[in-house]
């Protein structure tokens, strides 16, 4: 009888083990909202690959993104693994909410010469590297090119005056109302990347001085210009389109798609959305140009995957499947980059992992959309964003609210210039 | 013949009456008078999300740097327009649409029904379809206006100052008159019918009798809707928050925006408690008002 009990116990207790064993880590990965299907296979590719890992995929609306997680890291709600982008990395790495990776796995530098340059310094904090790339890409020009010879037009726009006079004829000839159209609600994230875009094709492009303290707020500087530019454009011209002001990503390429557009300053994987054949009535007929302007330089930017002092802290266990989770998504498995390539060559994403632009596939499949060649002239002069405090963000909203105010008429462009240049300095105190 | 309490029973009753009220309180306690208290604190210290290490007493500080703010006094003028708006148009539309629902007529019934959808819909989802419907390039509401021969072109209704806030108004508005017209229904099948039959035998007209029975005996009814819509619509965020993110130019920037502005984008959470508290005061002293005019038992002895 003894023995039997003894027996059931070991049976119990080896049932016990080894169910403690098996459970999986839990990991919560957190991303704004795209192509939500592609990152779902993805994990449940990554599951399979390593089946004591569970991701839990929770998706929220990009303009939304970055107060989601202010409150979820706020309000301690369990995140371990976040989707991050230059813009917000002071801000959050201050805070801290997000780790530097070199901290935890100092193995991750090894990938720094694989990576393009403003994408390190995107991701770089106090000299730390705190992610590795989920896509990396260049806000550039964007046009319709039937729209274009219908004005009578063989080639793109090269600086700022002629995009004016191409819209105007076409206005003339009434081709659209309104040629140019912006994504310039108060309070999407990327009104400010397609301001600087645009500022940063001038040859004097910078914003602020060596102790970053404002310059842009003085007459004629490259800000000032483009400022101008916008505001005779909307106002005076009447060639970009009022409603300007209440549009987001989506709903201008739509717009652009259903031929309401003829030039957009658009993130670049846009391209390969409004060229895929049936997703939109003009499909097939957008190219990009070189960024119009004096030096045709424009904003490269990296959106990343980031680790959490959520899961940081949670032990050697989670780190160690961050880590590979990290690795599978923005890094390298079995020697390739699987996931990034995948981007590219599905989504038509940018990438900061510049090996792959060598890679044959992805070349033929950019081609099919965009200009692989075109493409890789524009990366070369994109510089990353000046001056990315942890106020970066804070300020860049004021700065669009400003903007619209003189988009609205209310003040003049330089007047709104140096509002946005005093909260700067207020926000710098 | 006076009951006599003996001391040691009051002692028991009252004990066990603090016993029984002793959860609610301390709930209460922990949902309303802790965050209060907190947010207080809060409001006295520099608390900056991306400066954790310090957070340094500062006094009244927060208070004067809000209340000296450009977008302070922008942000009441729209809300106090917002609500001058909103409470009185939710309702009067709400107590109309109560009368429909009231009558014995086949309207009322098909009324009954759709009256509800407003309230059952989400906010952020009625904010998204509002949004579309006042988008400037495919809205219906443009579509509708063209079709009409009513504009040339399509208006950007979300893009200009003024306009874009008529839109949130309207959108508010819809989404408020439910629960009005439902308050109002079940104050106006209170009302007892002798009431009304006293009144026609007296010779009152319709008017009359909505004017000296209806509309006093609903004042303590008015009094709620008007109280809880006033402090629905300076508080109302999520609505603007989906279909014009504040703008244009924060021209829909309503103080409950400017709020959250200062806690979850500008990451000030000082600023932010001392801007809640100054709301709350705000409250407080708009429910006092109104209790004010509208003691139902004066205008009842009137």
């Amino acid at each position: 009888m003894r023995a039997l009990v003894a027996s059931l116990l070991v049976v119990l207790m080896l049932t016990v083990a080894s169910a403690l064993g098996a459970t999986p880590v839990q990991l919560t990965f957190t991303v704004w909202s795209y192509s939500t299907d592609v990152i779902l296979d993805n994990i449940k590719k990554f599951e399979a690959k390593y089946p004591g890992i569970k991701v839990s995929l929770q998706d929220f609306a990009w303009e939304k993104y970055t107060d989601v997680m202010t409150a979820r890291f706020v309000g301690k709600t369990p995140t371990d693994l976040a989707y991050s982008s230059d813009h917000w990395l002071q801000q959050w790495a201050a805070a801290n909410w997000i780790v530097p990776l070199e901290d935890y796995f100092p193995q991750v530098k090894a990938y720094k010469p694989d990576f393009a340059p403003y994408a390190i310094e995107g991701m770089t904090y106090k000299g730390k590297l705190y992610g590795l790339p989920y896509y990396a890409d260049t806000i550039i020009f964007i046009y319709n090119e039937d729209m274009l010879k219908r004005a009578g037009f063989a080639k793109p726009p090269a600086t700022w005056d002629e995009v004016t006079r191409m819209a105007l004829a076409m206005k003339e000839k009434k081709i659209v109302e309104y040629p140019i159209m912006f994504q310039f609600q108060d309070i999407t994230p990327w009104y400010i990347e397609v301001f600087l875009s645009m500022v940063y094709s001038y040859k004097d492009y910078q914003m602020f001085d060596a102790n970053l303290n404002p310059i842009f707020d003085r007459e004629g500087t490259a800000a000032h210009k483009v400022a101008q530019w916008l505001v005779d454009g909307m106002r005076k011209h009447k060639v970009i389109n009022p409603a300007s002001l209440e549009t987001t990503e989506i709903p201008l390429v739509k717009a652009m798609g259903a031929g309401q557009v003829a030039f957009a300053v658009l993130p670049k994987y846009n391209l390969a959305d409004l060229n895929t054949p049936g997703a939109h009535a003009q499909a097939g007929k957008f190219k990009m140009a070189l960024m119009p302007g004096e030096t045709h330089g424009t904003v490269g930017f990296v959106r990343f995957y980031a680790m959490t002092k959520m899961a940081a802290d949670r032990g050697k266990a989670v780190q160690d499947a961050a880590w590979k989770f990290l690795e599978y998504f923005g890094g390298k498995t079995d020697g390739k980059f699987v996931v990034v390539k995948r981007w590219a060559l599905e989504k038509g994403l940018g990438f900061a992992q510049l090996p792959l632009y060598k890679d044959p596939e992805i070349r033929a499949a950019i081609n099919k959309w965009g200009n692989v060649s075109l493409e890789e002239e524009q990366a070369k002069v994109a510089r990353a964003k000046e001056a990315l405090t942890p106020f970066w963000g804070t300020w860049s909203l004021e700065f669009q609210k400003e903007m619209n105010r003189a988009l609205l008429g209310q003040k003049s462009a330089l007047d709104a210039l140096k509002a946005a240049a005093a909260k700067w300095k207020e926000m710098k105190k | 013949m006076r009951a006599v309490v003996l001391p040691r029973r009051r002692y028991r009753e009252a004990r066990y009456a603090y016993a029984t009220v002793l959860p609610v309180v301390l709930l209460v306690a922990l949902f309303t008078i802790y965050p209060l208290l907190f947010a207080f604190v809060t409001s006295l210290r520099e608390v900056v999300l991306y400066r954790p290490w310090s957070q340094p007493f500062v006094g009244l500080k927060n208070y004067l740097d809000v209340v000296r703010s450009e977008f302070f006094a922008s942000a009441w003028v729209h809300t106090l327009t917002f609500v001058m708006g909103a409470v009185p148009l939710a309702t009067v539309l709400g107590f109309a649409i109560a009368h429909l629902l009231n009558g014995r007529t086949r309207l009322a019934a098909w009324l009954n029904v759709t009256i509800l959808l407003p309230w059952a819909i989400p906010t952020v989802i009625s904010g998204i379809i509002w949004a579309w419907i006042f988008n400037s390039s495919y809205g219906a509401f443009n579509g509708a206006l063209y079709s009409l021969g009513l504009i040339n072109s399509y208006v950007p209704w979300l893009s200009r100052p003024r306009s874009a806030l008529l839109c949130v108004l309207f959108a508010h508005v819809w989404k408020e008159v439910p629960l009005t017209s439902i308050l109002y229904l079940a104050a106006l099948q209170a009302i007892p019918d002798e009431l009304y039959d006293a009144a026609r035998v007296d010779g009152a007209g319709g008017l009359a009798i909505l004017r000296r029975v209806t509309v006093p005996l609903l004042i303590p009814t008015t009094l709620i809707i008007v109280v809880y819509e006033t402090m629905v619509g300076i508080v109302t965020f999520d609505l603007l928050y989906v279909m014009t993110g504040g703008g244009p130019a924060g021209a829909t920037s309503l103080i409950s925006y400017y709020l959250y502005n200062s806690m979850f984008v500008s990451y000030n959470f000082g600023q932010g408690a001392a801007l809640a508290v100054l709301l709350a005061a705000a409250l407080v002293v708009f429910i006092l008002v109104y209790m004010r005019l509208l003691r139902s038992e004066e205008i009842y002895a009137t």
